[in-house]
């Protein structure tokens, strides 16, 4: 354990001394406040603030990323290159310690550079505001939109397979299926899958006159005495005169109605004119949400209207809450880029034990960038396994899915529409990039470094 | 557990990447190093000496055969505590300093930090490198690095040593030590592998030697029997007149022998250690190493090292002190034939430094504490030096000097 120290202290002390953090550590100092003042955003209090945050997150972790890769691949190799390695290893020091104490020493300069910089951040976010003329309505904007930390609940996808089998059916005994169908143009197969996909959009879509209810479970605000936001967007099958739809909100525990009880809690409802194919929020007193945690919302589509409104999938309703504090959200998001920076410093460990310096470091950047376009690598390699036979299915893609996952879980993605950063989620995080990827990069280098023979010079 | 080190027809072959190009650095070796022994491996450029060094200590593979040290593999931490290396380049952090640099080879081996602070200003000491510890290595000349790296391969008191061409870079004065270090550590019970192929260096100090060449042992032996000429004698003798060595050469002759009579050079070694360190009693300024002749006090032979060194750990060492001299007296008159006064003074001294209980012993002599200290040291070595070089060479020359005898004659 001492050697393990001793070793990550000097770590340390390399990054320090061969001011290879300083370089970073200018740039963000300098960079920060300036973009703290420079970034307007659109204009608003919020939107300068989301900007900030946004651009600041973003360029620490980017440059702590990369400070990272280089740091834990220039420790190893230099060594190696440099020879001192061979002072090291004769001592009473094991392999794996060796390795260990580079990581914990790469580990720590990482948590004492993100403290500062996330610090300095912090700061700014926390000052801007009071130094800005901004109107009340602004500012409770600010507050209700910005400095908190929203949980967001979108209703449970229902499932309609069985629902379309049935209808499959009748139309089958019925003998009312299409022609394409029965002429084999059209797979029964694609038909069926035709069938769930109206009768999702059925389940999403309002007919004039007509009512839709959400039942929302495990609604858990932070404090009943404030508000949460109902978040919604219309799409509509006729353009409404104005491009404007009428409706009839309520939002509340809509089974004391049902038992015939007395009323315990408020049932809310809003009536409202809102404009098509944009967000909406509606603001909803937290107190009409049940204590376990149940709540109703229900859409009226007015008589007025001349359309079906529809719900586009996925983010069509959302009911959003005030679940946590901004710091702590602030905080999670910190320990995001940290498990970032973990596996990073593995990964260059890994590479520096069988790769030269400059290879190593291109190697790194080279999953790290893969890492930042995650989405678009997994979605591009899961078009080509589609086509591909089930031999590359079985060997590129668990490969492929084993490249981290930053840009899905980017701190930014969190902090500037003040979404919820939940422990839970942070500690999925936690367990596939470190427990599994990392770990699993770790023990390779400590596999290769252990048979490597450290003495051979590879020209 | 016969032999400190020992190898079963160790091979190493190099091939390129693509298995061929295959080079032969280390052949079949069987090498069986005793205990308490000292090993030289000789041998011209790219005979195998540091391969096979890197294969003792576990750097590289053999490709066949294998190795013991100290009865086991090196890749034993238990093993490895017990040995020090210094390779043969000064592999060292550049951004450390010195005194940094010991501490962190000192908590690899998990060295408490007492200690480790004690033998840190000892080996600084006996290095010469005190006034310069605070600089980082990278501002280093290559000798003062070598000497970081010396101090690197002795802070845990190694059992086994191996040193890789210890004395290259370093000026005759460090040299010197490392031989005299070599003589004391040997006395103490301790085996040292030296590899060089400057002759003189191992001639002075190792009990056996091997050359190594193109990776096999050509010839292996005890020095003395290897290098002696029976069939020649010489006589050293003080200042004497004509007409004694008029009869000498007449008893020569009669005995129908050939001789020469020529008054010995000083060594240039002598020479130059003398001039040295009269300019350093002069104190001309220097930004380079302090060259001394001391060896680091844990280093140092004593009756029972192991204890001393526990004693000096513990804070209660001032009444340990007057009990030391009565051992030391008991010992050397019985191991070493040379009585070394001011070695013993300059230990004390040494020990004295760290521990502040000390002053009442101070107090029993004339020597004033702080600043009158360094003096005395100096003046010490000074003795030490020219006491040192008349009497171990007297032992040293007898097998020296014939050599250079008889090349003049031949
Ligand atoms: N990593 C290596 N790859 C290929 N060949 C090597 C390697 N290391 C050493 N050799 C070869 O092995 C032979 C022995 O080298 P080694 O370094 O042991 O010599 P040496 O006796 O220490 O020489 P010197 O006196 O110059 O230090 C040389 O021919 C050298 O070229
Ligand atoms: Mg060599």
């Amino acid at each position: 354990m001492r050697s393990i120290w001793a070793v990550a202290t000097n770590t340390l002390k390399q990054a320090v001394r061969m001011k290879i953090a300083v370089v970073f550590i200018i740039l963000l100092i300098v960079l920060l406040p300036a973009m703290g003042v420079s970034m307007t955003g659109d204009g608003t209090l919020k939107g300068r603030l989301q900007t900030f945050v946004s651009y600041g997150f973003s360029l620490t972790s980017f440059l702590l990323s990369l400070l990272t890769i280089v740091v834990s691949v220039y420790s190893l190799t230099s060594d190696i290159q440099q020879k001192q390695i061979y002072t090291v290893l004769t001592k009473p020091i094991r392999r794996f310690q060796l390795l260990l104490g580079k990581l914990l020493g790469i580990i720590l300069l990482d948590v004492a550079l993100l403290v500062l910089f996330s610090a300095v951040i912090y700061a700014i976010i926390i000052y801007t505001p009071k130094f800005y003329k901004a109107s009340q309505a602004e500012r409770a904007q600010l507050d209700n939109e910005f400095f908190t930390a929203r949980a967001g609940l979108i209703p449970p996808e229902v499932d309609v397979k069985q629902e379309a089998d049935d209808t499959y059916n009748k139309l089958e005994e019925t003998g009312q299926l299409p022609p394409d169908v029965t002429d084999n143009k059209i797979s029964r197969e694609n038909y069926k899958k035709n069938l769930e996909q109206s009768i999702k959009l059925g389940k999403r879509a309002v007919a004039v006159g007509h009512e839709l209810v959400w039942e929302f479970h495990n609604v858990k605000p932070l404090d009943p005495n404030q508000s949460f936001f109902i978040r919604f967007k219309y799409d509509v099958s006729v353009n409404p005169p104005n491009l404007q739809v009428f409706s009839n909100w309520f939002a509340g525990d809509d089974r004391q109605l049902k038992y015939g009880a007395k009323v315990q809690t408020p049932i809310y409802s809003f009536e409202r004119k809102d404009l098509i194919r944009t967000f909406h929020e509606i603001e909803v007193p937290a107190d009409c949400v049940a204590e376990d945690g149940y709540l109703a919302v229900g859409f009226f589509n007015a008589l007025l209207n001349n359309t079906v409104v529809i719900f586009p999938p996925e983010d069509g309703l959302e009911v959003l809450y005030k679940a946590d504090t901004f710091t702590a959200n602030f905080i999670r998001a910190v320990f995001l880029i940290l498990f970032r920076l973990i596996f990073l410093a593995c990964l260059g460990i890994l590479a520096s034990t069988f790769l030269s310096f400059p290879v190593a470091v291109l190697f790194c950047l080279t999953i790290f960038f893969t890492g930042i376009i995650s989405g678009f690598c997994l979605e591009s390699f899961d078009y080509l396994s589609k086509n591909l036979s089930s031999i590359y299915s079985y060997t590129v893609r668990p490969i492929v899915q084993l490249l981290p996952q930053f840009d899905k879980f980017s701190p930014t993605k969190f902090l500037v529409p003040a979404r919820l950063l939940s422990w839970s989620l942070l500690a999925k995080v936690a367990f596939s990039l470190i427990c599994i990827k990392a770990v699993l990069l770790w023990l390779v280098a400590l596999l290769i470094f252990s048979y490597k023979e450290i003495a051979k010079v590879i020209v | 557990m016969e032999y400190a080190i020992e190898t079963f027809s160790l091979t190493k072959i190099f091939s390129d990447w693509w298995g061929r190009d295959r080079v032969y650095a280390v052949d079949d070796l069987n090498l069986q190093i005793r205990y308490n022994e000292v090993f030289g491996l000789l041998g011209p450029n790219g005979s195998g000496k540091t391969t096979t060094l890197k294969m003792l200590l576990g750097l590289l593979y053999p490709t066949k055969g294998k190795t013991l040290c100290l009865g086991g593999d090196v890749a034993n931490p238990k093993i490895s505590a017990r040995i020090g290396f210094m390779p043969e380049e000064s592999y060292l952090y550049r951004y450390l300093n010195a005194r940094e640099t010991l501490d962190f080879y000192g908590r690899l081996f998990g060295l408490p930090s007492k200690l480790r602070k004690m033998r840190i200003e000892a080996l600084l000491d006996m290095v010469g490198l005190k006034a310069v510890a605070n600089r980082p290595i990278g501002t280093f000349s290559k000798g003062m690095a070598r000497r970081i790296a010396l101090a690197q391969a002795l802070i845990n008191d190694p059992d086994l040593l191996m040193l890789d061409e210890p004395t290259t870079g370093l000026d005759p004065i460090g040299t010197r030590q490392i031989k005299d270090l070599i003589l004391h550590l040997a006395k103490r019970g301790k085996t040292v592998l030296l590899c060089s192929h400057l002759l003189a260096d191992v001639e002075d100090v190792c009990d056996r030697i091997a050359i190594l060449y193109g990776g096999k042992i050509q010839s292996e032996g005890k020095v003395k029997e290897l290098l002696q000429q029976t069939n020649k004698k010489q006589i050293i003798t003080d200042y004497i007149s004509d007409t004694a060595l008029d009869k000498i050469k007449q008893i020569v002759r009669d005995e129908q022998a050939d001789c020469v009579i020529t008054s010995p050079m000083d060594k240039l070694e002598t020479f130059f250690i003398r001039t040295v360190t009269t300019a350093q009693q002069l104190s001309s300024p220097t930004s380079g190493a302090i060259s001394t002749t001391k060896i680091g006090h844990f280093l140092a032979p004593q009756a029972h090292p192991e204890n001393i060194l526990d004693e000096l750990v513990s804070t209660s060492v001032s009444p340990e002190v007057p009990s030391k001299p009565p051992t030391t007296k008991q010992v050397i008159p019985a191991e070493t034939p040379e009585p070394k006064p001011d070695e013993q003074l300059l230990s004390k001294l040494t020990e004295q430094a760290g521990p502040p209980e000390s002053k009442p012993v101070v107090g029993t002599k004339p020597v004033e504490p702080q600043v009158s200290r360094k003096e005395d040291v100096k003046k010490s070595i000074l003795d030490s030096l020219t006491g040192h070089s008349s009497t171990q060479k007297a032992g040293g020359e007898q097998t020296d000097k014939p050599q250079a005898g008889d090349s003049g004659n031949a």
